[in-house]
């Protein structure tokens, strides 16, 4: 039986991180559903403690011997990753398997996006566009590009204090103004989860061989684009930015159903109003925090 | 408890999920054997107490003949902590088998309790000597081809190292 002894420390606490993040995320997936939470800050949170948390807990000291594992602790993986598949074979190959896939999956879902980035020209932008994003509260300064691409296609980097825009000729052609002000109102709404949003992506990059953590921030992006549109519509028609999701969807790739999955979802919850910042009360979230805080150590 | 609320739907969902890791936690061992770990190797006496979890209870006497220091000492962690603990130099062994209560090592149907010494059985196998005692609430299962009234000695001075 392989045993934590012998492997490297860092691959134990590679394992550990992504066995607490399978009980988490099972946990919390299963607390979600039956608690009805839609979308909105509580599930935002709950998708950050999910990357997160397992990183705290599995760096916890005094928990990597086999002692600890057989006399101590609630549950010892080791056990299971050692049941024989047949062929010299164990679970602990499955799992090792899945890490790699994952680890691929990571390089394919970052990589590609980075060779897909929009282009942009020296071209000058309309004087209308500028207004939009310059009446923009922290944008008066910000930056604005034109991609020549003639798919809708609109993106802000920098975070509030190097804001930048960009924004196809697609989109110029396709939008109406109103439809346009909506969708930079979104990318302005961007700015307010920079921070937290890239802090997490590191996260999500260090577990890149777990498939919980590629999950948990897919869903932790949905919520961000989700939020986005809350505060582009605020006071607003959602009817108006769902037809611009709906123009964007049509205009992206079909061989691109992760992005045409995401805008869909979108659509549903704007038009549903399907939206709850407070679903949990933050007392419950910080007690399910500490309870997994104390319990989750107990599985090695 | 309107501050908590959905609390205890948590609270059931870490008790159901807890209870069915431990259910396979003791499951597995017991569908697949092998899936124990150990043994474990171990260097001496001191860190078989601190591995072990109890403190190993070994003869006072000691004939020069097996060497001062246990060849080799393994630890076995489940289903219970178990030691083994060797003596051997030029043909002559002790080996002491010990955990903590549960179940008595099995016993041949010739085993017989050895004379004067409570809680015991003995039976030999050519020139091996097997004596099983309950001693502070630990099976200690000896195996030594030295003579029986060195077996006897061993088990009279059983002491917590």
């Amino acid at each position: 039986m392989t045993t934590p002894g012998d492997l490297h420390p860092l691959l134990t606490y590679a394992w550990q991180v992504g066995l607490h993040s399978w009980v988490l995320g099972f946990i919390l997936y299963v607390w979600v559903r039956r608690a009805h939470v839609p979308s909105g800050r509580t599930k935002r949170i709950l998708l950050v403690l999910l990357l997160v948390l397992p990183l705290v807990t599995a760096a916890i000291p005094g928990r990597a011997s086999v002692e600890f594992g057989e006399r101590i602790a609630w549950f010892n993986s080791w056990r299971i990753l050692a049941v024989p598949l047949g062929h010299r074979f164990h679970l602990l190959d499955v799992v090792l398997l899945i890490s790699g896939l994952s680890i691929l999956l990571t390089l394919w879902q970052e990589l590609r996006p980075w060779h897909a980035r929009p282009h942009t020209t020296d071209e000058p932008p309309p004087d209308s566009l500028l207004a939009i994003a310059r009446t923009l509260p922290g944008w008066e300064d910000c930056r604005v590009m034109l991609s020549p691409s003639e798919s809708i296609v609109l993106a802000s980097t920098g975070g509030r204090r190097r804001p930048k825009l960009i924004v196809s000729k697609g989109a110029l052609a396709a939008l109406s103004a109103e439809e346009l002000h909506l969708a930079i109102a979104h990318e302005h709404a961007h700015g307010r989860f920079w921070t937290e949003s890239h802090a997490l992506f590191l996260v999500r990059l260090v577990q890149c061989y777990n498939p919980i953590a590629l999950w948990a921030f897919r869903e932790y992006c949905l919520e961000i684009e989700v939020a986005c549109d809350a505060q582009a519509v605020a006071g607003r028609d959602p009817q108006s930015l769902a037809r611009v999701l709906l123009k964007i969807y049509q205009s992206t790739d079909p061989r691109d159903p992760g992005s045409r999955s995401m805008l869909r979802k979108r659509v549903d919850i704007l038009l549903a109003h399907d939206l709850n910042d407070a679903a949990l009360p933050a007392a419950t979230i910080a007690a399910a925090a500490v309870v997994m805080l104390l319990v989750l150590p107990w599985v090695v | 408890m309107g501050g908590l609320k959905g609390s205890f739907s948590f609270v059931v969902i870490v008790a159901v999920v807890m209870a069915g890791l431990r259910v396979l936690h003791l499951g597995t061992p017991l569908v697949f054997p092998a899936t124990r770990p150990g043994p474990i190797a171990i260097a001496d006496l001191d860190e078989a107490r601190r591995r072990a979890g109890f403190s190993p209870i070994i003869p006072g006497y000691h004939p020069a003949s097996l060497g001062a220091e246990p060849s080799s000492i393994s630890l076995l962690l489940s289903p219970a902590p178990t030691l083994i603990i060797v003596w051997r130099q030029n043909g002559t062994y002790l080996s002491l088998t010990e955990h903590r209560g549960g179940k008595a090592p099995t016993t041949p149907p010739l085993a017989v309790p050895l004379e004067d010494v409570p809680d015991s059985m003995w039976w030999a196998t050519g020139s091996e000597h097997h004596l099983v005692v309950l001693r502070l609430g630990f099976w200690i299962d000896m195996v030594t081809n030295l003579p029986k009234q060195d077996l006897k000695r061993f088990a009279d001075t059983l002491t917590i190292y």
